[in-house]
């Protein structure tokens, strides 16, 4: 019985009888580069809630022994699925194929997912080539329940960006040493500790603290540029006056210097104005909302928040900007303006610019705290945390959520077009 | 949430709801995850008289045709994506105003160029139907067909049908190979 990509059928039209074990043989031929096939064992929700359902070389077998490693005849490589093992948390299982190198499934001369039971073959779903486009990775088929009885559908669609996006979609943890993953190309900019040695000896600490979460985030050679939101309306007050808006700056700094081609944070402070101010550089950082400007009791500020202007003001900035722009937008919320930051930053999902809230010490963030989620959106240009008290965070911790999401944003931004 | 109907169930619309007047047919599906082309898909409905042929082209109302001559059905506008939250398409129905000769409406969705992009149904997630009063906002009846979509590319949803002097909504889940002209000419349009 032959398959066409896109079908779906009951499992019970492929082999009489009532056996819930069956072989499962997958080839692909034609490619220059490894293939590396999985099966990933999905919940409800489509997601691998537990890593143990992934199934590859690394770990050839699920705990309950539903799937596990096992090359039919002729077949490149394969799993045995005893689906009635399987527990009743295991919703789906997906069959999968990543291309390790370079080529894209467009090359692909033959292939075929074809279903077995007693080395009989019961079912095959053949593809070629001009079946795909430009993917890397491939949901080839996917078993899954359905009132009570399992199904198959050939899905035959993935993922330009390859294994770790296709992990990303399941939505797992893309490990360090995931396969499929290139090497991290040696830094192309000076090690972030010797600059701050040379320019502050008092920020190595934090720029050792943020070299491990670039390392981390895969973001060692990224070039970008960093700018940095400061709320200045009158809530805020306490944050300059203790001394936790220069703190932010302080921290932010190895940030800036690691990605930025000119090691400058680029900063604005927003209340019922917008005030661009001078970047903040290793040079001047010292003392910064004191001293830029005057410091910041002679800024103006210190009314209300008005979010949209200082969002148009920093997407104006950096109009025409080649380099990934990270902006992190530091608020104590009271944010009301709710229908208009959102229109911006629907609009901006399409510039290079991908916006990092901050929450410090504030409450009723509004649409900020949903900014992750809004529909309408080419990628996902948005990301948002509270904190209490910037001290309750560890440097570290805090350098891993400023980090957190843009890197995926990044990948997206880059298979859309949107950075080069 | 209205009543859940499986591929060939009906209900009576006028008993679910006797308020019922103008009926909003959403249509929805899930915006593609996967890399490649999106799925642009295209509600349309056809109304046909007691033969399933319709009274001539004008009983044909689609993304560039989007009001029946009798103001009866209304096309609200093409989604070319299937972004955003809740129904994708949405095809306005004033049962009062159905001329007396229309014996049901259709309503079908096909995918745009589907042939060229190699998609099918089976590739589109959580495709469904629901019929919503436009008056009070309340859904009457949905039809989930993702499951009883598979390699067509043309499909008829559901429709809305005269039986004596009340009204109902059929969830018919029937798929064609062919794209909107073939459902055309099935029931009668000249293309």
């Amino acid at each position: 019985m032959d398959i066409s990509k896109g079908q779906r059928l009951p499992l019970s039209l492929l082999f009489a009888g009532a056996s819930q074990t069956v072989q499962v043989g997958l080839n692909i031929s034609g490619l220059e580069a490894a293939v590396d096939f999985a099966c990933f064992g999905l919940d409800t929700q489509q997601k691998l809630s537990d890593d143990r359902y992934m199934v590859f070389y690394n770990q050839p077998k699920t705990p309950c022994g539903g799937v596990e490693l096992a090359v039919p005849a002729g077949d490149r490589t394969g799993f045995l699925c005893r689906l009635d093992s399987l527990p009743a948390s295991i919703d789906r299982l997906v069959f999968t194929a990543a291309i390790d190198g370079n080529g894209t499934m467009r090359q692909i001369r033959s292939g075929h997912l074809r279903f077995l039971q007693n080395g009989q073959e019961g079912a095959r779903f053949a593809f070629t080539g001009p079946d795909f486009q430009d993917e890397k990775a491939l949901m080839l088929g996917e078993l899954y329940r359905k009132d009570g009885a399992w199904r198959f559908c050939a899905t035959g669609q993935g993922f330009n960006g390859g294994l770790a996006a296709l992990v990303r979609h399941f939505g797992g943890e893309v490990a360090e040493d995931v396969p499929a993953a290139p090497p991290v190309p040696p830094a192309q900019t000076l090690s972030l500790e010797k600059k701050m040695a040379a320019g502050s000896p008092k920020l190595v600490e934090l720029a050792k603290k943020a070299t491990v979460s670039l390392a981390k985030y895969r973001l060692d050679a990224t070039i970008a540029r960093v700018g940095l939101v400061l709320d200045a309306s009158g809530s805020m007050s306490g944050q300059y006056s203790k001394g936790r808006v220069q703190e932010v700056i302080e921290r932010l700094l190895p940030l800036a210097v690691h990605f930025d081609d000119d090691g400058e944070l680029d900063v604005w402070a927003f209340s019922r104005k917008v005030l661009a101010l001078p970047p903040a550089t290793l040079a001047n950082y010292a003392d910064y909302v004191n001293s830029a400007e005057r410091g910041w009791r002679n800024w103006g500020m210190m009314s209300i928040n008005n979010e949209p202007a200082v969002i148009e003001q920093v997407i104006e900035h950096y109009r025409g900007t080649r380099l990934p722009v990270l902006v992190i937008f530091v608020s104590d919320g009271g944010v009301s303006r709710n229908k208009e930051i959102k229109d911006l930053l629907i609009h901006a999902a399409s510039l290079p610019i991908f916006w990092q809230f901050v929450g410090i010490g504030g409450r009723q963030y509004g649409i900020l705290e949903k900014l992750d989620t809004m529909a309408g959106r080419i990628v996902d240009n948005c990301g948002f945390f509270a904190l209490d008290d910037l001290h309750s965070i560890s440097e570290q911790a805090l350098y891993d959520r400023l980090l957190g999401e843009f890197p995926q944003w990044l990948e997206a931004a880059k298979i859309k077009g949107i950075v080069h | 949430m209205g009543i859940s109907l499986s591929k060939g169930g009906n209900i009576s619309l006028s008993k679910t709801d006797p308020t019922l007047k103008n009926v909003l047919v959403g249509l929805g599906w899930d915006v593609r995850a996967t890399d490649g082309a999106d799925y642009d898909l295209d509600a349309s409905a056809f109304m046909v008289k007691e033969d399933g042929k319709v009274r001539s082209d004008s009983d044909f109302i689609f993304y560039n045709q989007t009001r029946s001559a009798c103001g009866s059905v209304e096309h609200t506008g093409d989604n070319r994506t299937g972004a955003g939250d809740g129904d994708d398409e949405s095809i306005l129905v004033l049962l009062d105003k159905i001329p007396a000769d229309i014996q049901k409406v259709a309503f079908t969705v096909t995918i745009h160029d589907a042939e060229a992009r190699k998609q099918n149904f089976g590739q589109v997630a959580r495709a469904y139907v629901r019929i919503v009063n436009k008056d009070t906002n309340n859904e009457v009846a949905r039809y989930d067909l993702s499951e009883d979509a598979s390699i067509e590319t043309a499909m008829i949803f559901g429709e809305i049908y005269r039986h004596g002097s009340e009204w109902k909504f059929r969830a018919v889940g029937q798929g064609y190979a062919g794209g909107l002209a073939a459902l055309a000419r099935q029931y009668g349009i000249n293309i």
